[in-house]
């Protein structure tokens, strides 16, 4: 009889445990932000049918703000998403291959190249790890990429936005309750016009990086590599047009060690590439760095026969549903750019 | 390692199993070695000093249970003492000798000296002072057991802050079995989550407001420099109290009882009952220590307000070296010998305008005024010079009433703080009518779930801490 009570008081602590656990998870998921643009866009993602994707693109802003997959698909054919983050270093954006790779198996991985231009710890590390769904994956971005004072944060991320409890409307909780939801930018974020005098001189005056970060860049490099042959997946390094660019000297040192790491890598440096792609750093450039939506536009078109042309990448077979929904995407994109 | 850190939630639970799984020997040894573990991770050296303290004091503890000799009691009290002053009053003395001798003519400048303050000296040091009373006045017995005197010392749930315990009530719980009580465990840990909400809901919530306004309060106007005085008189209640619920709930969780340091201290209907009310533990002690040595009422009435206002002026630098401190004990003194005065003048004036001794009305009035009373001397408390006290009093009767500038917090926290203050009145309320634990005990599981489940998540949501919020270090953690 005694042993009885006590398993039933372990059993309702058990479940008091549990039941706590849901609540603050569900909370949590409530007061966290939603990120539909900007990168870390991991609840859109974890929505792509598994194993439909043909091309995963990495990197930064870079990556997020230049490709517009839905345009790309409609271009050649091939599916894809980026998987980027602001100032996102390599160390996260290997972990963010590693969970990517639960989930699909891509042909081509397309990695945007400034980052190894990063320094270890860059500005956006809450917002880019604590987007990443609870996983292995994640306490591993955490424990080696992200700045020891934003660990504890990170790993309860409540104490990082439980002061939005203010703002809290009902797409937040229609966000808790359903949280995974398909959307037409697979991961691309639209800038709007042109900055003022953009465009008209290219700047090579050079990223600076130390030696220190910089190994420590390749040695991360390295290890995505790795995870790209495990799966099969062909590595592809650009670094994007660009006004704002390193020198010669940067990009040939940067191509030669990274195909000291894996002649297999296809490294293309398009920073002035502009005039074979068809844009016009007057009107395609937001800023030095970033294609607008007119760019990415452009940009994405080239970049999706590129893709099948040059490096032969080939569209996988996909369901009649799946299919139809990139149709639906590219075209909804179409209208958006009012073609 | 504050309780409201990650450290202490994973020391606790650990410590904790440690001690309901260890063999009944070994569990004394182990709450030892956790509790030092405990302090040691305030600062290292501090806990060289707290060593020393229970070294001396057993030491004394032991001559005296022999032979009640006045020198060793002397010296121990001394040493105590002088320890306390170099600790944490050389810098206060040497700028009060400057400014003695300024006053003289003669030109000084006081060094410095930078002097780290041991976190909890001032409660752990009396509690080894009122030891050694307790045995020279044959009130205790001299603890024989090293161990036993260390943990009375050093025991975590209180060696920080107190409360300030006595050896009669606490060494004997070392020596007691304690099995797992799962009763005692859950009315410890609703305490410590009510203390928790308490700290991080209300108290840090609050200071933001009186921080910002008392750091310039002639930017703001009367009503918003009384609201912010009053807001601090919360702020300190719902911070001090935090720590004893959770040091209590801690303790109460493995089976101790420590002493109560709080008893609804805002319904007193005078400032005498305030401080039988207030720090419980401090108030005894320096009655017990302080107050009756020096006579009490033993001696005429004349004595016996000059004991009230030396033992309050005492209590004042207890809290702080600062002549802000000594002026905040001090009003306390003269508020309550000018209690004892009027009381007379008062009784007499309720039975001209027929107002009953014990009806709602004179109660209502005399809450009222005590709670105004103590909000400002509190201001005092708070403020960081006796300037900046007089400016913000000096705030409360001039200028417009109401200035457009933020004082910290935008509406909604407002709000928060407003709703937390409701449910804290609610609660205060029915826990002078019911034991509040007990009938905590006595409900379904699904209330007693929602209640935990509530006090956790107004924790969680609204609480302060983490990014964007400023949470604020317990108030007589570790400056005392």
């Amino acid at each position: 009889m005694k042993r009885l009570r006590k398993g039933k008081k372990c059993f309702f602590v058990l479940l008091f445990l549990l039941l706590t656990a849901v609540l603050v998870n569900f909370v949590s998921d409530v007061l966290r932000p939603a990120q539909v643009t900007y990168g870390s866009t991991w609840s859109a993602f974890r929505a792509e049918p598994k194993d439909s994707l043909d091309v995963i693109y990495l990197g930064s802003s870079f990556a997020y703000c230049d490709i517009n997959p839905s345009l790309v698909y409609d271009a050649s054919g091939l599916t894809g998403y980026v998987m980027a983050g602001g100032e996102q270093p390599l160390s996260i954006t290997y972990w963010y291959l590693k969970e990517i790779f639960r989930t699909q198996s891509p042909s081509a991985v397309v990695l945007e190249g400034t980052s190894l231009y990063f320094k270890r710890y860059q500005n956006y590390t809450q917002q880019n790890v604590s987007q990443m769904p609870f996983s292995a994956n994640k306490l591993g971005a955490i424990f080696t990429a992200a700045e020891p004072e934003l660990r504890t944060g990170l790993l309860f991320d409540l104490s990082l936005y439980h002061g939005r409890w203010q703002e809290v409307g009902r797409s937040d909780l229609k966000k808790a309750v359903i949280p995974i939801r398909k959307d037409h930018y697979k991961g691309y974020t639209p800038v709007e016009g042109v900055l003022e005098g953009v465009g008209q001189t290219p700047s090579e005056q050079g990223r600076v990086v130390s030696e220190e970060d910089y190994a420590a860049s390749l040695e991360w490099l390295d290890k995505i590599l790795d995870l790209c042959r495990e799966h099969g997946a062909q590595p592809i390094v650009t670094f994007n047009p660009s006004y704002t660019r390193c020198t010669k000297e940067q990009y040939g040192r940067n191509a030669a060690d990274i195909l000291a790491l894996d002649s297999g890598v296809l490294v293309y440096n398009w920073t002035d590439s502009f005039e074979e792609m068809g844009l016009i750093p007057t009107e395609h450039l937001y800023d030095g760095g970033h294609l607008n939506r007119e760019g990415a536009t452009v940009f994405s078109a080239w970049l999706g026969r590129f893709l099948t042309d040059e490096v032969g990448l080939v569209p996988r077979a996909q369901t009649a549903e799946n299919a139809a929904a990139w149709e639906e995407s590219a075209a909804w994109w179409r209208e958006q750019n009012g073609n | 390692m504050t309780f409201l850190s990650l450290p202490f939630l994973c020391f606790f639970p650990v410590t904790a199993l440690g001690y309901f799984l260890l063999p009944r020997k070994a569990r004394n040894v182990w709450l030892l070695l956790a509790s030092w573990f405990f302090y040691l991770c305030a600062k290292t050296v501090y806990l060289t000093l707290l060593l020393f303290v229970i070294l001396t004091s057993y030491g004394a503890g032991i001559a005296l249970g022999r032979e009640k000799k006045r020198p060793v009691l002397v010296l121990c009290l001394l040493t105590d003492v002088v320890l306390l002053f170099l600790f944490k009053y050389v810098n206060f003395a040497l700028s009060l000798a400057a400014g003695v001798l300024r006053g003289v003519g003669v030109s000084w400048n006081a060094p410095v000296l930078d002097i780290v303050l041991p976190v909890g000296i001032s409660f752990y040091l009396f509690q080894a002072m009122g030891y050694v009373i307790d045995v020279w006045r044959g009130r205790t017995e001299a603890q024989r057991s090293f161990l036993l005197h260390a943990l009375f010392l050093s025991f975590f749930p209180q060696v920080v802050s107190g409360p300030i315990g006595r050896a009669e009530e606490l060494t004997p719980q070392f020596r007691e079995p304690h099995p797992f009580n799962w009763d005692r465990f859950r009315q410890g840990l609703l305490r410590f989550l009510w203390g928790a909400f308490k700290k991080m809901v209300l108290a840090d919530r609050l200071a933001v407001l009186v921080n910002t306004v008392f750091g310039a309060p002639e930017s703001y106007g009367a009503v918003q420099v009384m609201g912010a005085a009053v807001a601090f008189s919360f702020q300190i209640y719902c911070d001090f109290s935090s720590y004893t619920d959770m040091a209590l709930g801690v303790a109460d969780s493995m089976g101790f009882t420590l002493r109560e340091n709080f008893d609804t201290p805002y319904f007193s209907r005078s400032i005498a009952e305030f401080w039988r009310r207030w720090h419980m533990s401090l108030s005894t002690w320096f009655r017990d220590y302080l107050y009756i040595p020096l006579g009490g009422s033993r001696r005429g009435t004349a004595r016996k307000y000059l004991n009230v206002l030396i033992v309050f002026a005492l209590s004042g630098l207890w809290h702080g070296a600062a002549m802000t401190f000594v002026v905040w004990g001090v009003l306390n003194g003269l508020y309550q010998v000018a209690g004892a005065v009027t009381a007379p003048l008062r009784a007499g004036g309720y039975r001209l305008l027929r107002i009953r001794e014990d009806g709602p009305f004179r109660h209502g009035v005399q809450v009222l005024i005590t709670f105004l009373l103590t909000t400002v001397a509190w201001v005092f408390f708070k403020a960081s010079s006796l300037s900046n006290a007089f400016d913000v009093l000096g705030g409360m009767f001039r200028g417009p009433l109401w200035v457009r500038l933020s004082m910290g917090l935008d509406r909604w926290e407002l709000l928060a703080a407003a709703a937390g203050l409701l449910l804290l009145l609610v609660v205060d309320l029915l826990s002078c009518l019911h034991n509040l634990r007990k009938a905590y005990l006595k409900q379904p599981r699904l209330v007693r779930w929602c209640v935990l489940w509530a006090l956790l998540l107004g924790c969680l949501i609204f609480g302060s801490y983490g990014a964007g919020y400023d949470a604020q270090a317990f108030m007589y953690g570790f400056s005392f």
